[in-house]
Order: structure tokens, then sequence, then C-alpha cells
């Protein structure tokens, strides 16, 4: 797939991520009075969400995600989109090979950049533009990317899309990210939303990236899918990997521990 | 551009990809992009928000679109508002106060007053609600955040352009020739949009984890506008008063503009100094700000 020297598609090392809860939230600043007036310290709880975690993933790998919520498989994800940035460690990743090619389409929602009160098409070159594509270059996107969402009713398209269904917002939203091109997919949970048809032709785009050599992250509960696509599984378990390896292997362990079964 | 434009952009901010090298195919000659905590100060890299341009007219024309959505007067909204500003204040400080008005009709005086607060306070409002509107894209989507408040500075600047057509039509109307001053309204509209912008910064960050801001902000704006010589001249106080009037860095600002709009009244230059190096420290001072708390945007927004 790729030269015995080349680097890892993503790499995390001693990634530490924390977040604070209660301390600066929304109660912060009335917390804050509260406490001084109290003279007592502000309680803040610190959540360790990832704790030295490292983890390489080779280029052409389709990697799966799994743990349970609040596992800290979402904020890996938003480490590696650089949404987030770590307390500690790094993530490295080889840069793009040319300016016009995304080299990693943060699928993390999929139509997270959608504005409700502008139309389907709008949307898509909103989104396209959020995703770092020029409106010349969605241009000739659109028809693909208008096929590929296959609305059962093209009216919609001009229409806001507050007014979607949520499997026509997620149908449209999925079309526009495998557009833009991208080295590294990261998905989070969103391929189980849709109908079975349309569930199909995403696998089916997942496997065509797969084939090109694509690397794709995702994240999933949905282990007929994690069986299905997946070419390695990482459980994350108190924010640390608690399994990596064969899909099916790693599913058995989850299971067990969690006393499901197969 | 392209999504890779970011990672380019961000290894530039943190300097840790070996430049010069060639964008190979073969992922082993691609320089590395390493993401690591940022520590002690953030850079402006303001050369950023210039390389995203793409995004920022895309939100901008966004923002634009969608204004008055779903209003049965629409556009026409962004006439009515100052007008009938206007409109109160001619009635309430000309008509039964008897404010002076540099020899202007109150209508005219209060209304290039009233656009000049508008650019002013819009610019505010919404660079302070910027991320809190657009959570889902802050959380979700890696860009550089200040795009977000500039992006806001161009439906304002709209506005403005709609209100100075009325305005013209307004000193037609009235047969009074603002002379050569008007040359100057860009650069006026300029530092009140700069005062907005770097308030507004300050109030865009500090709204992420503390929502307050949204609440105080709606009463706060009023209430400065009164402080503000927006509906009366700065000539109508007292001395002493107007002395402690024009320590508002507003204030001279709107007068200013409405000396270019209108050709009356006179100028401090020293408060109009003042002024401008006062927007120009808030502009320096939340830019800073905003971006030493944006680390933090997408872990507590």
């Amino acid at each position: 797939m790729s030269a015995p020297d080349s680097p890892p598609a993503m790499a995390a090392r001693n990634v530490v991520k924390k977040f604070t809860v209660g301390g600066s939230g929304y109660a912060g600043l009335k917390g804050r009075i509260g406490a001084a007036l109290k003279r007592a310290t502000q309680e803040k709880k610190i959540v360790v969400a990832l704790d030295n975690l490292s983890l390489t993933i080779e280029p052409g790998e389709t990697v799966a995600l799994l743990g349970r919520n609040g596992s800290g498989k979402s904020t890996l994800l938003s480490l590696f989109a650089n949404v987030m940035k770590p307390d500690s460690g790094e993530i490295a990743f080889p840069a793009s090979i040319d300016p016009l090619h995304p080299r990693l389409s943060p699928l993390l929602e999929v139509g997270a950049g959608f504005h409700p009160d502008l139309t389907g098409i709008q949307n898509v070159y909103f989104n396209g533009a959020i995703l770092g594509i020029t409106r010349k270059e969605m241009e000739a996107r659109e028809e693909s990317i208008l096929e590929f969402a296959d609305f059962e009713r093209p009216e919609y398209l001009n229409a806001p899309v507050r007014t979607y269904s949520s499997g026509m917002f997620i149908r449209l939203g999925f079309a526009v990210a495998i557009h833009t091109d991208p080295e590294i997919i990261l998905v989070d949970e969103s391929m189980a939303v849709g109908d079975e048809a349309f569930q199909q032709k995403c696998f089916a785009k997942m496997d065509e990236f797969h084939a090109e050599g694509r690397t794709i992250v995702f994240v999933s509960h949905d282990m007929n899918i994690v069986r299905r696509l997946a070419t390695r599984a990482i459980w994350l378990s108190d924010a640390q990997i608690a399994a990596d390896g064969e899909p099916d292997q790693v599913i058995r362990d989850y299971h067990k521990a969690f006393g499901i079964p197969d | 551009m392209s999504l890779l434009r970011p990672f380019l952009l961000q290894t530039n901010c943190l300097g840790r990809y070996n430049t010069g090298m060639s964008m190979a195919e073969n992922p082993s000659q691609r320089p590395l992009v390493v993401l690591r905590p940022q520590r002690g100060k953030a850079s402006l890299n303001l050369l950023e928000i210039w390389q995203f341009r793409d995004l920022l007219t895309t939100l901008a024309q966004r923002d634009i679109k969608l204004r008055y959505r779903q209003t049965a007067l629409g556009a026409i909204w962004v006439v009515f508002q100052p007008l009938l500003a206007a409109g109160i204040f001619s009635l309430v400080f000309g008509a039964i106060g008897k404010f002076p008005s540099d020899g202007l009709p109150y209508f005219l005086f209060a209304f290039a007053g009233q656009l000049g607060w508008g650019a002013f306070a819009n610019t505010l409002t919404k660079s302070g609600n910027c991320l809190v509107q657009n959570s889902a894209l802050v959380s979700k989507v890696f860009f550089p955040r200040l795009i977000l408040p500039f992006s806001t500075i161009f439906s304002t600047l709209l506005d403005f352009g709609v209100g100075l057509v009325v305005m013209i039509f307004l000193l037609a109307i009235n047969g009074i020739n603002p002379g050569l001053a008007i040359l100057a309204t860009p650069l006026w509209l300029l530092a009140l949009m700069a005062l907005g912008l770097g308030l507004g910064l300050f109030a865009a960050a500090l709204t992420v984890s503390y929502r307050d801001v949204q609440y105080i902000l709606p009463v706060l704006i009023p209430l400065m506008m009164y402080a503000t010589p927006v509906a009366y001249s700065l000539s109508a106080a007292p001395p002493k008063l107007a002395v402690i009037l024009a320590a508002n860095p507003i204030a001279p600002l709107i007068e200013g503009l409405r000396w270019s709009l209108t050709g009356r009244g006179t100028l401090n230059w020293l408060y109009v100094a003042y002024a401008v190096a006062f927007t120009l420290v808030i502009l320096f001072l939340g830019m800073v700000y905003f971006r030493n708390m944006e680390r933090r945007f997408a872990d507590v927004i």
C-alpha cells in the first residue's frame, strides 16, 4: 500500500486531554462570586478524557473507535481534526499533497455547518467553503453531490434545511463531506442514520475510499458497521486504549466486558 | 483554497514544519504537521484571515442572506430602524427638549448620529454573539476563529451604505451641502467599527464561558448610547460636563462622523486623537485576548 519508510497517516504521542467540568461553564461567574462570598475555593472537577494516549494509524487503514459514551472517542477525533488542542503530547500527520486537495475531511458531525434557514443548495456551497472548497470547485461537484444525496423529493433542495427530516439532513451533509476529496476521513457516528439504501451507498463509498488507499477513522456503536468496514478496531475505555487489533477480536473482548452476547 | 490550508497555516503559526520541502506524492517526502499544546502568548497571525478570505466572504454573504428572513418588510428594516430612531430623538430632544443641533433640522442631526451609532453598536453586538451563534461550527470544524467576528462587519457595512443613501437624500431635500468634509466619512466609519469590533472580540471570547455577556450587552448598549452624543450634541452640554462626556471614546467619533455628513459642528482634534488611540489599543488588545482564549473555545462552548 505504501512504502515501508512512509510516515503514519496519523500519530498521537502521549496525548493528554482534560476538561474542566463546572468550573468554567456557564455557572462560572456566579460560582466564582458565590465562592468568593463564602471564602471557599471554587470546586473544579477535572475530567481526563484522554490519558497519555499513544496511537499510530497507518495509511490505508480503516480504524473503528469503540467505547462507551464519554470514553474519549469524539475527543480523539476532535484532536485529529485540529478542532481541539491537546493539553500535552502531540498529534502528527503528513501535510497535504497540494493546496487544492483537502487532506482531511472532518465529518465529525455531518452537516455541522448547515444553517437551518439556508436552503439545501445554499448550504452545499456554504459547507463547501467551510471545508475548504471554493465556489468554482463546488459548482463542478454540485451535480455529483446532489446525485449522491438522491432526494426522494428534489423540490426540498430549494427549501430551508430546517424543514428537512433528519434523514434528508444527513444525506445532504454526508454527500458534501465525501465530495471534499480527503486523504483522511474522520466520521463520528453518522453512518447509522439514513435509510438502508443510503447506508449501503455510504458503505460502498467507504469501500471505494479504502480501495483508493485513503485512511478512515470512524466512531460507531453499531458492531455490524464495524465488522463490515473496519480493518482495525480500537476500544477506548477510561481515557486509555483497552484493546487494539482485529475488529472481531476487539468486539468480542468489548462485548465480554459488558456481558453482551455476540 | 482547501481544507489543507488550515493545516498549513496551523503549522505556520506553530512554526514547526520544515519549509521549502516539495509537496511530493510520497507522504514520506511531505512535511510533517505537528499539533502541540499552545503555550504562552498566541501570535496574532492576521495573515490567516487573508488566506481564509473565501470563508470570510462566504460567511458574510450568509449573514446578509439570512438577515430579515421570515419578516414581512424584509430589507426595508435597514432603512426603517434608523429613521424611526431619528424620528423619536427629534421629537424628544428637538421638539420637546429644544436641544441645539448645530443649526441643522433635528431629524437630520439625529439621523446622522444614529448612522454612526448603528455602525458601532451593530458591530459590537454581532461580533460579540458570533461564536455562540456558530457554536456548531466552532466545535466541529477547524478554521481560524478570528474569521467569525471579522465576517460580521460586512452586513453592518451594507446597512451603513443604505443609511448613507437615505442621508444624502435627506441632505438634498434640506438643501444642505456638507462640502469636502464628507470625504472623511469612511475614516470615521472605520474608527467606529474598529472600536465596536475590539469590544466585540472581548465580548465574544467572554461569552464562550460566560453567557452572562449576552444578557449584559443588550442593556449596556442603549445606556451607552445616552452617554454618547448621538441624539444630542456635545456642544449642548455645559463645558465641564462636556469634558466628562468626551472621555467616552465613542463621543468624538460620532461627532466627527456627523461633522463629515453635515459639514456642521466643530471638532476637538485632541478628543479625536484620544478616541483613535483608544480604538487602536482596544482593537489590538481585543485580538490578543481573543487569540489567547480561542484554544479553549471548542472545549467549553
